[in-house]
């Protein structure tokens, strides 16, 4: 089947917006029965390439054929009309309908003008059922489900469309360990029935599971197309991407001193069905990594901690001080700094300049009695851009414009202004390319060399293990283990994880 | 982009983004002059020296006076991302409160100020009502302050038994009534507010805060701002601002009323979004507010002065709240999709 | 808020002589029998009548209009009429300005009027209490200002006031009320008043007891509601609710008594007569048609500030009212609050209001 003829073919396509190139020469071809991996950093084009394709915008230049006939793809509906569906990573599906309401969204199954909802359940429950998952109600709300649940019904939808192309956004980011291999299991049989597959991404060790070819995106162009993926060295790939090639590994950590403050220490900490007893502490200089699955409870230890949350139990204290509980002024001024899961919708004021980004924190610091300083403030900002090598380094420029990267620096660099002792980093390289982890990862370790407490939470477990001195493996809400990062590896975390469930 | 005209901005360096960035707030605000020069030139080229009268802009000023105050309450709350729906209400009641017998004879007896001072007290109570059910009741901004609209325009009736109450403290009317320097006193407050609201949003950490919150409300409480304490405090600001346009208008009409201020609300909420502030929130201007109450207060005199139909100004209002919340989405979703 | 009460019970003593003065504002000739300013205005097309110097056309009069929005049948006509009025007229310049219920919006309109220089303001105010102010200003500025039906809370503010009688509809409404019921001392009459925190809604019932009173009759049941159909329609449901057997009612407003009519149809009950008031076009042809329980209705003018038009012209013109000694225009008209029955409906029907 890989050498069926071409179901789509994009050529030479070009996509202007007002002030930038988004798409300069996108070449594509898609076969039927394939996945195909695109590749590419963010601000690469995927996001406008998709967009493109779904029928959201329209190229300027270039030709899109299907099945060898020009096509022009005027407008969401025309997409579907044609065969491509389109699953993007904030997923379109309405959490308040039920599960078959979603799948036959826009094309309602419906005798004499009132919507058939007997013959809806039934076709959703046929669809989920084909792909796997019988256990997912057609009548049950979306709202309820899980974001794996989610794409599953978005996948759903792409079917009971009769999509002969699936377009899915990075559908791995929001889905943990296990529900990625499910979800590939699923992308497997979809593809088995000829359906293709154009799976975007950046995680080069998915692309390797579960990719036929790969088209890598660079500057909005495609700098290679239709690449074999067992034939295609990583290395080469991250070449492609980035332009370079990357150091991709950790450097070694440094012992910590054991003689070292206990900045943060934590105890007995609980919140009533999420967690319960979770006790660690962090020296001046070190780094402690959090490990385990997405819904562990590993996110909410790092929000308790900081206040953001209520805990029902145990105490937090920085520098021997206890925090007042559910406050996060408390743990701001006693020099604990968060970096959150979500960077743009809870860490960044994303229409506003840098700087103010930079001192949303500390502005008042500046201020002369209720008075703004802002030449102190852009000062101070333009010394944390050129510290963190934060670019572009215009302090002005508003924060949406900046790259997963930068923009994790600024919260960076916002609580280094701070003077922060404590530092808790959720999941700090989320959305960030390949090229700019190496560099948030060596930030991190100077922070610390520094003599910053560094806590740490990352779903993707060779980062925690090789950010972190001291790892705890989460479960269930329970710490499962606790020792040395470098006498653990990535399996034996998962069957810790595993059997703290089975527990 | 370079295209684009950047008035006098400040010297910076890499001034190609700084121009890309900045125009945002100073176009727009341009673009409402030039609407406010338009206006004037058809009011100009349709009622002559009429319009062009020191006593009618004199006139255009006074009538905007009071709902120009209103709406610099509404901007903070606006930027913050909320909304106010009971300034008319606070307002009419400020208005009841501060003339009743108990309040003048007090007046009377201390200094004509105690009736300002006591709509002041009325509109910030009310916005602690509001402020307080909205941060730590958790009611939505919208439904909080609906309830206090019903709420505050009943209390106001019960107070006044549905009753209009006339001012009989002459000290409190020949203060409003005096014109300083030419301009009415009406006016000078509207202009000290405005002043003073630009300052507070534009110069102060409360302004930041103020955006911050607006612009990212899980951000600004993360980054350790206290959401709630100054969501109180806005609401507080903005219902100070209807209870001193309350005593205004108990000053403007002699005459206390529990109808004073009925459907302000809505005016306020037209000019501030008019003005370009984001109805979503994270951005603000009190310059804008002050051009769209103009606006709306130049195009009503207009129309007076043209003699024109009983509806056609309430069509030609809409039509130019349409027009600038299409301005402002186009606004809004091309700084999304920029690349 | 004493004084003009006093004053307007003191007017109301000698009505009979205020009629007149309206009858001859509108340019009548002294033996038709009504006031019916509008109606004549229409046929006549020139203002007056032949042989009525007032109606000869004289210098142009500037005049400025305001009145609140017309949320309500009646209002919508006050300002109708005046504008049908002022046509009639060659040497009227009518400024007509947007109905509202904004104070500070009417001021900034009478501010308007005065610095363009108007020769009169005719302004029925929102609240005459809040206009006192800016009506003051114009008089000052030499303006003749002539108020309407909402009294100012200075008599200075106007050079003209033209009112209804609120307590002289009660009266006529008792009056009718006894006229129909009065050898029966046992008879039910109930009332359905307006809002009733209002100084008008009081006037109103004062006069409907002390109209009763004069046959020894009084109001057994009582309810208000506020100048709505559907408040008309729930406090007319109550009242029937509460009172199984009612011979009359008094209905204080004919745009409530739609809804009022609707409750009375729902409940299928036709034991009693209806008296309306102010006079809407659609209650006068159901007393025409006599199939509804309306037998009669009392009339508040909406022809007043047509009037006021009326006496601002003349009063800039500095003519005076023919057919009066007077030399110049009075200082307060006061109208006639007349009965309708079937039998002189014809009448007053042109001049009637859509609700």
């Amino acid at each position: 089947m890989v050498d069926a003829d071409p179901f789509l073919t994009m050529q030479g396509i070009v996509k202007h917006f007002p002030g930038a190139k988004a798409l300069d020469g996108v070449d594509l071809d898609v076969r039927p029965g394939e996945v195909h991996c695109v590749l590419g950093q963010n601000g690469a084009g995927k996001s406008t390439l998709i967009k493109v394709l779904a029928g959201a915008h329209q190229p300027d230049a270039g030709e899109i054929r299907i099945d060898g006939e020009p096509v022009t793809i005027s407008s969401p509906v025309a997409a579907l009309k044609l065969g491509i569906a389109t699953m993007y990573q904030e997923l379109d599906v309405v959490d308040g309908l039920s599960v078959a309401e979603n799948v036959y969204l826009g094309h309602e199954l419906s005798t004499g003008g009132l919507v058939n909802r007997r013959a809806m359940n039934s076709g959703a429950r046929a669809l989920l059922k084909q792909l796997g998952h019988p256990e997912i109600h057609a009548s049950e709300e979306v709202g309820r489900l899980s974001a794996a649940g989610k794409q599953i019904v978005s996948m759903a939808r792409a079917l009971s469309r009769k999509a002969r192309i699936i377009v899915m956004d990075e559908p791995s980011a929001v889905l943990d360990a296990e529900e990625v291999a499910n979800l590939f299991r699923v992308v497997k049989e979809v593809t088995a029935t000829g359906i293709a597959v154009i799976y975007i991404s950046h995680r080069l060790e998915e692309i390797r599971q579960i990719g036929d070819r790969i088209t890598v995106l660079k500057d909005g162009r495609s700098v290679a197309t239709g690449l074999e993926v067992s034939d295609t060295p990583t290395l080469q790939l991250i070449t492609l991407m980035t332009g370079r090639t990357v150091e991709y590994a950790f450097a070694a950590r440094p012992h910590v001193d054991p003689e070292a403050p206990e900045v943060l220490v934590v105890e007995d900490l609980g919140l009533e069905g999420v967690f319960s007893d979770v006790s660690l502490s962090v020296r001046a200089g070190e780094i402690v990594g959090l490990a385990g699955l997405v819904g562990s409870g590993r996110s909410e230890i790092l929000e308790t901690i900081y206040g953001a949350r209520r805990s029902s139990s145990g105490r937090v204290r920085v520098n021997g001080k206890r925090l007042a509980p559910g406050s996060v002024p408390a743990a701001v001024r006693a020099g604990v700094g968060l970096c959150p899961e979500e960077r743009k919708s809870q860490g960044l004021l994303l229409d506003e300049p840098i700087y103010r980004n930079i001192t949303l924190s500390t502005f008042a610091r500046f201020a002369r009695g209720s008075f703004l300083d802002e030449q102190s403030e852009r000062r101070a900002a333009k010394e944390q851009i050129a510290a963190l090598d934060l670019r572009p380094g215009d302090p002005n420029r508003d924060a949406r414009t900046l790259s997963g990267g930068n923009q994790q620096k600024i919260l960076l660099a916002r609580w280094l202004e701070h003077g922060c002792r404590v530092l808790v980093l959720d999941e700090p390289t989320r959305g960030v390319d390949v090229g700019a982890r190496a560099e948030i990862y060596a930030l991190i370790a100077r922070l610390a060399a520094a003599g910053t407490a560094i806590l740490v939470v990352s779903s993707e477990i060779p980062e925690v293990l090789g950010l972190s001195d001291t790892v705890l493996v989460i479960s269930e809400g329970r710490v499962v283990h606790r020792g040395p990062a470098r006498d653990i590896d990535e399996h034996r975390v998962l069957d810790l994880v595993m059997e703290g469930r089975a527990a | 982009m370079s295209t684009t005209t950047a008035p006098a901005a400040p010297p910076e360096q890499a001034p190609a983004r700084r121009r890309f960035a900045l125009p945002g707030s100073l176009v727009r605000n341009l673009g409402l002059v030039i609407a406010l020069v338009a206006l004037c030139i058809v009011g100009y080229v349709t009622a002559g020296d009429r319009f062009l009268s020191t006593d009618n802009f004199v006139t255009i000023l006074r009538f905007a006076a009071v709902i120009g105050v209103v709406s610099i309450g509404m901007t903070f709350v606006i930027t913050a991302g909320g909304i106010d729906l009971s300034v008319g209400s606070v307002l009419g009641l400020a208005s009841i409160w501060a003339s009743t017998l108990a309040t003048q004879t007090m007046a009377g007896q201390v200094h004509w100020s105690i009736i300002v001072l006591t709509a002041c007290l009325v509109g910030a109570g009310c916005g602690l009502v509001n402020g307080v059910l909205i941060a730590y009741g958790k009611v939505v901004a919208f439904i909080a302050t609906l309830a206090m609209m019903v709420g505050a325009r009943g209390l106001a009736e019960m107070i006044s038994d549905k009753r209009t109450q006339i001012v009989t403290e002459n000290d409190f009317l020949d203060f409003f009534r005096g014109s300083p320097l030419g301009v009415p006193m009406l006016v000078w407050i509207f202009a000290l507010v405005a002043a003073l609201g630009w300052v507070l949003l534009n110069r102060t950490t409360f302004g930041r805060r103020t955006i911050a919150v607006g612009g990212n409300p899980e951000a600004a409480r993360l980054a350790g701002i206290r959401v709630r304490e100054h969501t109180v405090a806005l609401y507080v600001l903005c219902g100070l601002c209807a209870g001193l346009a309350g005593a205004m208008m108990l000053a403007r009409t002699t005459a206390g009323s529990s109808t004073h201020g009925t459907l302000y609300e809505l005016d306020a909420i037209a000019a501030v979004v008019v003005g370009g502030t984001l109805l979503m929130g994270g951005r603000g201007t009190i310059v804008g507010s002050v051009l769209g109450v103009l606006i709306f207060s130049a195009l009503s005199n207009i129309f007076t002065l043209n003699n024109l139909s009983i509806s056609a100004q309430s069509v030609t209002k809409g039509a130019i709240i349409v027009v600038a919340v299409l301005l402002q989405q186009r606004f809004a979703s091309r700084s999304l999709s920029s690349p | 808020m004493s004084a003009p009460l006093t004053l307007r019970r003191r007017l109301m003593l000698g009505a009979a002589g205020l009629t007149a003065v309206a009858t001859l504002t509108a340019g009548c000739t002294s033996n038709t029998p009504a006031p019916d300013p509008n109606q004549t205005t229409t046929a006549a097309g020139g203002g007056g009548s032949e042989g009525n110097p007032n109606s000869e056309p004289g210098d142009t009069v500037v005049i400025g209009f305001s009145a609140p929005a017309a949320d309500h049948g009646w209002m919508g006509a006050i300002t109708s009429a005046a504008e049908a009025r002022a046509a009639t007229y060659q040497d009227v310049d009518l400024r007509v300005v947007e109905g509202t219920n904004d104070v500070n919006l009417q001021i900034s309109q009478i501010e308007t009027f005065i610095n363009d220089g108007v020769d009169a303001i005719v302004l029925l105010p929102f609240d005459g209490a809040a206009l006192t102010q800016v009506a003051l200003r114009a008089m000052e500025a030499g303006i003749v200002v002539v108020n309407v039906d909402r009294e100012f809370s200075d008599p200075n503010a106007a050079r003209v006031t033209v009112l209804g009688d609120n307590y002289g509809m009660g009266v006529s409404a008792g009056r009718y009320i006894c006229g129909e019921l009065g050898d029966n001392p046992d008879a039910i009459v109930a009332e359905i008043a307006g809002i009733d925190s209002l100084p008008l809604t009081q006037d109103r019932s004062l006069g409907f007891n002390d109209g009763l009173a004069t046959c020894g009759l009084d109001v057994d049941n009582r309810v208000a509601a506020d100048f709505t159909i559907q408040g008309g329609e729930a406090a007319a449901a109550n009242l029937l609710q509460a009172a199984p057997q009612i011979d009359a009612i008094w209905n204080h407003d004919d745009d409530q008594g739609v809804g009022v009519l609707a409750a009375i149809e729902a409940a299928g009950r036709d034991e009693f007569f209806m008296v309306g008031g102010a006079g809407s076009v659609n209650v006068m042809e159901a007393i025409q048609a006599g199939d509804t329980v309306l037998q009669a209705t009392v009339i508040y003018p909406s022809t007043q500030a047509a009037d006021g038009i009326d006496l601002a012209r003349l009063a800039v013109q500095q003519r005076s009212l023919n057919d009066f000694a007077e030399v110049e225009v009075p200082r307060l008209v006061q109208l006639y609050a007349p009965v309708v029955t079937a039998d002189n409906v014809e009448q007053y029907l042109p001049t009637a209001f859509q609700s």
